[in-house]
């Protein structure tokens, strides 16, 4: 017996990886691909269109695109790295405070997250109605909206991806690198110039990188800041109009860019990055003696932070306003609880809540199963196109929600193989597949680093003590990544429960899910009643985060993988 | 106790070609071998085609003349200690010792018993509810001895497990690992890179080599009569000249060096490879603590451009006509210090020769 068995079960998971993949990432991004070249004109004729600048506003949209994706960057970095220099390198009153309430904007649910923003700076918003009656003057001199409310928004959701980053490379910089370039002369500012800026450089480039990806799949700022001219946009907005030839050649375009920025980002990452090569050196921050630079650090990190978490606090004041109290003031008047009773009393509201907890579970048990079977397959098997398995897992991560919805819509309009011979558009399940596919990467991941860190040898230590390959899996090798996987289905889990972008396209009326029921909510400017839901989100993704620190906890206590 | 042989053993990689080149060995019941040879000469590999881990590209593996060469590494019955020890980090030492007894369903009390017992041999009795990240890496690697050890295992399998440790513990653990295979005689496949390790520990010795077995041997074989010219260079600090073989006479041997001097040598005293025949090129090893510094008649003559004192021993580089070369001197026999002029002296019996 020639090793057949495990040659098999090994050709089959490998094979069963490759078919996921087809079906329902690699395949229907194929299916919008030849629907962009087959639709009305057929050809190219619908790209001709498309960067034809005189006739259509999509070519347009691509520049708008990567016009306001370039600017947030801008914005983006510069705010995130100022706040990780100002809360990483001094020490002063309140520091602590302000390093824990700056990440809170990672909690911000997704459209009522965009919305706060619009109560609060757009037209007839809190600040605007406040300047306008300190200055007296016309109540929107004062109102964001537009590609400024965009870039606001993007802003201050995206810092997290510079500030993250460059925290992490301040705290492990080492104090005798800049001691060391005094030593050798240099002024303050050379020491800054030749030595800290470059270091910070692969944090700076990696959160650039993200930050592009992000702003391109952008779809909810642009919408709630009446933005048209950006492609997440004009897919919407062709896919409405039933111009789906159209649609798919915006998707077609915007998938390309995504793609790209996923090969250059990986491409970065496993590039040589810079390592401190000291060893044991100590941080020390800078004390900082003087009292009006005191005052000075105090005041600009205090004002910073209430900035940064003022979207959530909006939201969470918001969820306890009476609906329609509002309009003719800078805040609601009248407060109450109902929002909350009614919540969970009112049958419409509540079932909203449940069908999105139930297809995030659904969802996120697909991707625990793909995304365990690929990190494993991809770390431990020797297989060939593996390279192609790791791009095609990662793919979902890079593309917007809008052309993954448009991908699923295109490749299950019809009756289909990876559906069982049935359509899936228009059905319940469009919606959990559309999550699956969204946040398997997430799975994935989280799964593939806990992996990396187990040694191979002690799952080849359980095999020569007498355990078989399904043994050791599951007493060594799944206790180990346990924490992995939980981290990355957690997260993904939060993440369907609020997914706006990619329901918005696919969802049916009779299985209404939560950020729909938002939506509807606030179309009918019922600020309170979607505040409540948001509310609902915030604290779901607090306590995540609490889980998975009690469990990273834990896990410190218990001493981490050996090595 | 199991006997062990390799017939044949190759293993390609993709990448890295070549790496084991069909090695032919028969490892005897309760021997202590080990697998000696510089890093990518292919001992870890052989090792883990013995454990299972790699499959062999062809040839075969027998346990006691059972062809394993096809099974798992979970049936083969082994104990393999790993370099980096491999402890399982989510289980207690008591647990990490059982896992093997686990799988095999003995019973718990029986379990029990033997977990103490091995902890006993390994002197960490006591220790059982200890987590495994509590432990020294000295005491870590022996409870991976004492896991590997509690299964009676056929073969003991060990992968340059003393390499982590430092210099004082690598001594401490050496001995366990002596005491150990005495007491349970069971048959062990050693893998490391350090000579001394190797001598102090085996039965007997292969030197590996880009694949290749060198040689096979006892310890003392090895070192005083090292089979090619890669183990003379491996083993010990040898200096290798370059000479030709001039006159091959009943009972001696003319080797003429580059610089046209000849010596005569023990015709016995050569690698059993080598074939002696007038004019075929041999390298003559010449061990740096059997040259003397002499005075007169020596047979190199050159200046000492290094000296390194460390205790026991003086280490010199004199720079002779052939070339520099490494001599030892005993602390207590000369001073030398750097730009002496010195002869150096060997007796014929403690030259070898080996093939080019």
């Amino acid at each position: 017996m020639k090793n057949w068995r495990k040659q098999l079960s090994r050709n089959l998971v490998i094979v069963l990886l490759a078919i996921a993949l087809w079906g329902y990432v690699v395949g229907p991004l194929v299916a919008t691909f030849q629907q962009s070249v087959t639709g009305n004109g057929g050809g190219f004729s619908e790209y001709a269109k498309f960067f034809d600048l005189r006739k259509g506003a999509q070519g347009e949209s691509m520049l708008g695109s990567l016009v306001i994706s370039l600017l947030s960057v801008i914005t983006s970095a510069v705010t995130g790295v100022f706040l990780a220099v100002l809360l990483k390198r001094w020490d002063f009153p309140l520091r602590k405070l302000c390093e824990i309430l700056v990440l809170v904007p990672i909690a911000l649910p997704p459209l009522m997250g965009v919305e706060a923003f619009v109560l609060l700076y757009g037209i007839g918003g809190t600040f605007p109605q406040i300047f306008a009656s300190l200055f007296h003057t016309n109540l929107n001199r004062f109102a964001v909206d537009g590609i400024s409310g965009v870039l606001l928004v993007h802003t201050l959701t995206m810092y997290p991806y510079f500030y993250l980053t460059v925290a992490a490379a301040l705290e492990q910089s080492d104090d005798a690198l800049e001691e060391a370039a005094y030593s050798l002369g240099a002024s303050k500012f050379q020491t800054w110039t030749g030595v800290l800026l470059p270091m910070l450089t692969p944090a700076i480039v990696a959160g650039s990188l993200l930050t592009f990806m992000s702003s391109m799949s952008s779809y909810t700022a642009p919408l709630l800041f009446h933005v048209d001219q950006v492609m997440t946009q004009q897919i919407v907005i062709a896919k409405l109009n039933g111009q789906l030839g159209l649609a798919s050649v915006v998707s077609v375009m915007l998938a390309i860019i995504s793609v790209a920025f996923l090969i250059v980002l990986r491409m970065y990452e496993k590039s040589a990055r810079y390592s401190t090569l000291s060893k044991g050196g100590a941080r020390r921050r800078r004390r900082v003696t003087s009292p009006v630079w005191k005052a000075v650090l105090v005041v600009v990190a205090s004002l910073s932070t209430i900035f940064l978490i003022l979207p959530i606090a909006m939201i969470f004041l918001l969820g306890f306003s009476v609906n329609g109290s509002w309009r003719r003031s800078p805040l609601p008047s009248q407060y109450t609880l109902q929002n909350f009773v009614s919540l969970f009393t009112n049958p419409s509201s509540w079932q909203a809540v449940l069908n999105s907890l139930e297809m995030s579970a659904i969802a996120v048990a697909g991707a625990i199963l793909l995304g365990l079977a690929s990190a494993y397959a991809i770390a431990r098997m020797r297989f060939r196109g593996k390279t192609v398995i790791d791009i095609a897992m990662m793919l979902p991560w890079a593309l917007p929600g809008t052309v993954v919805a448009m991908n699923l819509i295109t490749a299950f309009a019809n009756p289909s193989v990876f559906a069982l011979g049935r359509v899936l558009v228009g059905t319940f399940a469009i919606v959990p597949l559309a999550y699956f596919v969204r946040f398997s990467p997430l799975v994935f991941r989280s799964t593939a680093a806990s992996l990396a860190q187990i040694d191979v040898g002690i799952e080849e230590a359980a095999r020569s003590l007498g355990a078989n390959w399904w043994y050791a899996f599951c007493h060594v090798v799944l206790p180990l990544l346990y924490r992995g996987i939980a981290a990355g289905a957690l997260l993904a889990f939060v993440d369907g429960v609020g997914e706006f972008v990619a329901t918005i396209l696919l969802y049916t009326p009779k299985y209404r899910p939560l950020s729909i029921a938002i939506n509807d909510e606030l179309y009918y400017a019922n600020y309170g009643t979607a505040a409540a839901f948001g509310v609902i989100q915030v604290l779901l993704v607090l306590g995540v985060v609490i889980v998975l620190r009690r469990m990273d906890d834990r896990e410190s206590t218990k001493g981490t993988v050996l090595s | 106790m199991t006997a062990l042989t390799l017939e044949a053993l190759t293993k390609i990689f993709p990448r890295a070609g070549k790496v084991v080149d069909s090695i032919d060995l028969k490892i005897e019941e309760g021997e202590f071998f080990t697998l000696l040879g510089p890093s990518g000469c292919g001992k870890s590999t052989t090792l883990r085609m013995i454990a299972g881990f790699e499959e062999p590209t062809s040839g075969r593996i027998l346990f006691d003349n059972i062809d394993v060469t096809n099974d798992p590494p979970n049936r083969r019955g082994i104990g393999f200690v790993f370099q980096n020890y491999a402890l399982f980090p989510h289980l207690s030492v008591f647990r990490n010792i059982a896992f093997g007894l686990e799988v095999r369903k003995v019973r718990r009390e029986e379990i029990r018993k033997r977990v103490a017992a091995a902890l006993e041999e390994v002197q960490l009795a006591g220790l059982e509810q200890a987590r495994v990240d509590q432990l020294s890496g000295g005491q870590q690697q022996r409870v991976a001895l004492a896991r590997a050890l509690v299964i009676q295992p056929k073969l003991l399998l060990l992968d340059e497990p003393l390499s982590n440790l430092d210099a004082k513990l690598r001594d401490e653990t050496r001995g366990v690992l002596r005491v150990l295979h005495q007491s349970s005689r069971v048959t062990a496949v050693y893998v490391t890179h350090d000579q001394d390790e190797a001598m102090a520990m085996s039965n007997r010795i292969a030197v590996l080599h880009l694949g290749r077995v060198h040689q096979v041997g006892v310890p003392e074989d090895i070192y005083e009569r090292p089979a090619t010219r890669f183990v003379a260079d491996f083993i010990g600090r040898n200096n290798v000249l370059d000479a030709t073989i001039s006159r091959i006479s009943e009972g001696e041997l003319v080797v003429r060096f580059a610089d046209g001097s000849e010596i005569t040598v023990d015709p016995q005293q050569r690698a059993a490879r080598l074939e002696p025949r007038v004019g075929s090129r041999v390298g003559v090893c010449l061990r740096a603590e059997s040259l003397q510094l002499t005075t007169e008649n020596g047979l190199f003559s050159g200046i000492v451009t290094d000296v390194e004192y460390s205790g026991p021993f003086r280490s010199c580089i004199v720079k002779t006509g052939l070339g520099n070369l490494k001599v030892e001197v005993p602390s207590t026999a000369a001073r030398p210090s750097r730009g002496d002029h010195v002869r150096l002296a060997i007796h014929s019996s403690a030259m070898h020769l080996v093939g080019d």
